[in-house]
C-alpha cells in the first residue's frame, strides 16, 4: 500500500478541533436553545419541548426585522465607504512608496496598538458638541451653534467604523495590489493604454481578490456590530446586534437572543448566496 | 484530497465535534465534594418556597477552612467584612467577581458553585424560581432586627426571608441647577421638551418601566397590556429628547460636567461626586417618590457552609463595616443605628439622611417574577427597535 501523506492532515487538524469545539458546537448549542421555551431548569437539561414561539415573537413584533435590514445597511455602507478610502490608501502604499512601504504599513497599523475603547473615546472628543470638529465649524463662523448630530447618531456610528476598520481592509488590498506582475503594466501602456485605461483594465481587476476580501470582512462582523452604537449611537443609534445583546445580557432571555442570533445568520448567509450569483465572484478570485 | 483521505478528515472532524457536544452537554451527575465548593454545581430543582428547607445539618465539617462569595469588584476588600474576619481569622474568604447583575445570575446558574451570592433588587425571585438559594434564618442573624421593615420586605417572598439587605441607594432625577434654574418636582421632566437633547435615561428596562408606572401611578408588578403599550409609546417619543442612554457612571458624570447633559435618571453616587468636583448639580425628590436599589446577599442552596456564612452576613451588618461602607465607599446601609457616623454634608446631603420622611416616600424596587422581567425587557427592545 502507498504510504499516505499524513501532513495536511495533521495540520488541519489543530484549527478543525477549534473550531469545532469553539464554533461549530457553540453554534449547534445556540440553535437547541433558540427552541426551549424558557430559561428554567438546568442548563443542559434536555427536560423541555421544543417551540417555535420565539421566532413567532420576533416577527411579531415588527420592529426587529426591519432593524435587521438598518443594520446591513449600515454594514453595507461602512464595507462600502471603507473599502473606497482603502483602496487609494493601498494602492499608494504599493505604487508610490518604494521602499518606505514596510515604514508606513507600520505607520497605519500604529492606532491599533491602543485600546479600541480609548480610540473610541478620541472619537468622542473629535465629534462632541463641543468637539474639534464643531469648535472649528463655530470658529470658523459656519454654524451658530454646536452641530449635535456628529455625536449620538447612526452617522456617528457609521464614521467610528469606516475609521476602525480601514487599516484591516487596505491590507488585503495591499496584498493583492503586491502580487500584480508589473510586466503586465508595462506591456499596457507599452501597447497604448494611458493610465486610467491599464488601471480599470488591469490593476483594479487584478486586485478584486483583496477589495472582495476586504469588502466582506468588513461586512459580516458590523451586520452584529452593538459596541460602537452604545458608545455614540445614542437614543436612536441601535442596531440588531444591541437588541441580541439586551436579550442575552440583561434580559438573560437566551433562548429568544438565540433565535434573533440565528435569524441574522442565516439572513446574512442568504445575502451572500444571492449577492454570489448576481455577481459572478469566481471571475474575480479566480 | 483523495476520497479516502477526505473521508478520513470529515470523519475525525465530526468524532471532534461529537466529543465536544458530548462534553458540552453532559451533565454533571457527581455532588460536588464537600471540601471544593467552587467545583461546578447542579442547578438544583425549585425547593418548595412554601416551607423553609432544612439548613445544613450542624455536623460541621470539621474547621471549614474556606467561604466563597460571588461578588462585585471593591466589595472584596477586609475593610468590607471587619466583623466576621475578626471573629474567624481561620476562614479563608475567597471572592469571585461579577460585572453586573445579570453576569452574576448566569454564573450562579451555570453552576459556579459560591457559598454566598450578591446581587441587586429586582432580582430575588430568580433564585428563588432556580431554586439557587436557600431560605435565610434570622433567629442567626443578630442586627436583624435593626433593618427597617422596608428593606426586610425586599428579602421576603410568601412569608419567607430568601436573603439579608445590605447597601442601598436611591435613584432621582439628577439635573444641572445652572441650566435648570427652576428645579424639577417629578419624573415627568424626563419627558419635557424643554431639555430635547439634554436628557439621559439610563440604559435598563428593570428602571425604566417601574419609575414609568410610579409616574403613571400605576403597581409596576400588575401592569395589563394597554398600560405596558403606553409606557413604551412614552419612550419611543422620549427618543428625541434623550441625547444618549447610560449605562456606566463615569459617562453619566462626564456628561453633566460638560454640560451636554442637564437632567438623568440617576443613582445617589453620582450626585455626590459630581457635588463633590464643585459641579451645579442638584437631586430631585419627585412628588412620585424616589426609586430605590437594594443589594441582597443570600446563600447557595448548595452549600457546605451555611452557618458560617449566616456569620458572615450577621457581621455585615455590624457597625465597623457599615461605618466604612456609609464613609468610605458613599453607600447606603440598611441599619439606620450607624448613620450619626456621617458627618460630610454632601453625603448627608445625598442619602437624605437628615430627613428620615425621604424613605418613607421611596419606592423599594420589590422582587419580580421571570415572565415580568421578559416583558419589560421586550418593551425597552421595542423602544429601542423602533423606526
Amino acid at each position: 500500500m502507498q504510504r499516505r501523506n499524513l501532513t495536511p492532515l495533521v495540520l488541519m487538524s489543530g484549527p478543525s478541533v477549534w473550531l469545532a469545539i469553539f464554533f461549530v458546537a457553540p453554534l449547534i448549542l445556540m440553535a437547541i436553545f433558540s427552541l426551549r421555551p424558557d430559561m428554567r431548569g438546568a442548563l443542559f437539561s434536555l427536560d423541555w419541548t421544543p417551540t417555535l414561539k420565539h421566532y413567532e415573537t420576533i416577527v411579531e413584533g415588527e420592529v426587529y426585522l426591519p432593524l435587521l435590514l438598518v443594520s446591513v445597511r449600515v454594514a453595507f455602507s461602512v464595507a462600502f465607504f471603507a473599502t473606497l478610502l482603502a483602496y487609494p490608501l493601498a494602492y499608494f502604499l504599493v505604487f508610490r512608496t518604494g521602499l518606505r512601504a514596510p515604514l508606513l504599513l507600520t505607520l497605519l497599523i500604529l492606532p491599533f496598538w491602543t485600546s479600541y475603547l480609548l480610540r473610541i473615546i478620541a472619537w468622542k472628543i473629535i465629534l462632541g458638541t463641543g468637539g474639534v470638529i464643531n469648535s472649528l465649524l463655530m470658529f470658523l463662523g459656519l454654524v451658530d451653534a454646536p452641530v449635535p448630530i456628529l455625536l449620538y447618531s447612526r452617522l456617528a456610528v457609521v464614521i467610528t467604523l469606516v475609521y476602525v476598520w480601514l487599516p484591516f481592509v487596505a491590507l488585503p488590498i495591499y496584498a493583492a495590489l503586491q502580487r500584480i506582475d508589473r510586466s503586465l503594466l508595462e506591456a499596457a501602456t507599452i501597447l497604448g493604454a494611458p493610465p486610467w485605461f491599464s488601471f480599470l483594465r488591469v490593476t483594479l481587476p487584478l486586485s478584486m481578490p483583496g477589495v472582495i476580501a476586504g469588502f466582506v470582512m468588513v461586512f459580516i462582523p458590523t451586520v452584529g456590530e452593538f459596541v460602537t452604537p452604545i458608545l455614540v449611537g445614542g437614543s436612536r443609534g441601535a442596531l440588531y446586534g444591541n437588541i441580541v445583546e439586551l436579550f442575552f445580557g440583561d434580559g438573560i432571555n437566551w433562548p429568544l437572543g438565540s433565535a434573533m442570533a440565528l435569524i441574522m445568520l442565516i439572513g446574512v448567509l442568504v445575502l451572500f448566496a444571492v449577492a454570489v450569483r448576481l455577481v459572478d465572484v469566481r471571475r474575480f478570485i479566480g | 484530497m483523495p476520497k479516502s483521505r477526505r473521508r478520513l478528515y470529515w470523519l475525525s472532524l465530526a468524532s471532534t465535534l461529537a466529543i465536544g457536544l458530548l462534553v458540552a452537554c453532559a451533565q454533571p451527575t457527581a455532588e460536588p465534594a464537600p471540601a471544593a465548593p467552587v467545583e461546578p454545581a447542579q442547578p438544583a430543582e425549585p425547593a418548595p418556597t412554601s416551607e423553609p428547607a432544612q439548613p445544613a445539618e450542624p455536623v460541621v465539617p470539621a474547621e471549614p477552612a474556606k467561604l466563597t462569595v460571588l461578588e462585585w469588584a471593591y466589595y472584596e476588600v477586609p475593610e468590607m467584612w471587619v466583623e466576621f474576619g475578626q471573629e474567624h481569622p481561620e476562614v479563608e474568604v475567597i471572592f469571585n467577581f461579577g460585572a453586573s447583575n445579570p453576569d452574576i445570575f448566569a454564573k450562579t446558574l451555570a453552576g459556579s458553585g459560591e457559598d454566598i451570592v450578591h446581587f441587586y433588587t429586582p432580582d430575588l425571585q430568580f433564585y428563588v424560581d432556580q431554586g439557587l438559594i436557600q431560605p435565610i434564618d434570622i433567629s442567626k442573624i443578630t442586627h436583624w432586627d435593626e433593618i427597617p421593615a422596608g428593606f426586610q420586605e425586599t428579602c421576603t417572598i410568601d412569608g419567607v426571608v430568601y436573603c439579608v439587605p445590605w447597601d442601598w441607594g436611591f435613584s432621582s432625577l439628577l439635573y444641572r441647577t445652572d441650566k435648570i434654574p427652576e428645579g424639577v418636582d417629578s419624573w415627568n421632566a424626563l419627558f419635557d421638551e424643554k431639555y430635547a437633547g439634554h436628557i439621559s435615561m439610563y440604559d435598563d428596562a428593570t428602571s425604566v418601566v417601574p419609575v414609568t408606572a410610579h409616574m403613571l401611578g400605576y403597581d409596576e408588578r400588575t401592569l395589563t397590556g394597554e398600560q405596558l403599550e403606553e409606557i413604551k409609546q412614552l419612550w419611543i417619543k422620549q427618543r428625541d429628547l434623550n441625547l444618549f442612554y447610560w449605562v456606566d457612571e463615569p459617562t453619566l458624570e462626564a456628561g453633566f460636567t460638560s454640560g451636554d447633559v442637564w437632567l438623568a435618571y440617576a443613582w445617589n453616587g453620582a450626585y455626590y461626586r459630581l457635588l463633590a468636583a464643585g459641579v451645579p448639580v442638584a437631586y430631585a425628590d419627585p412628588a412620585e417618590g424616589r426609586e430605590s436599589w437594594v443589594g441582597q446577599y443570600a446563600i447557595s442552596a448548595k452549600t457546605e457552609n451555611y452557618d458560617l456564612a449566616l456569620e458572615f452576613l450577621d457581621g455585615k451588618l455590624g457597625e465597623i463595616t457599615a461605618t466604612h461602607l456609609l464613609v468610605d465607599y458613599a453607600y447606603g446601609h440598611v441599619n439606620p443605628s450607624y448613620y450619626s457616623a456621617v458627618e460630610d454634608p454632601n453625603l448627608i446631603e445625598a442619602l437624605a439622611l437628615d430627613d428620615p420622611g425621604t424613605l418613607d416616600r421611596t419606592n423599594f424596587t420589590v422582587p419580580i417574577s421571570r415572565e415580568i422581567r421578559d416583558g419589560w425587557i421586550q418593551l425597552w427592545a421595542e423602544v429601542q427597535a423602533a423606526p
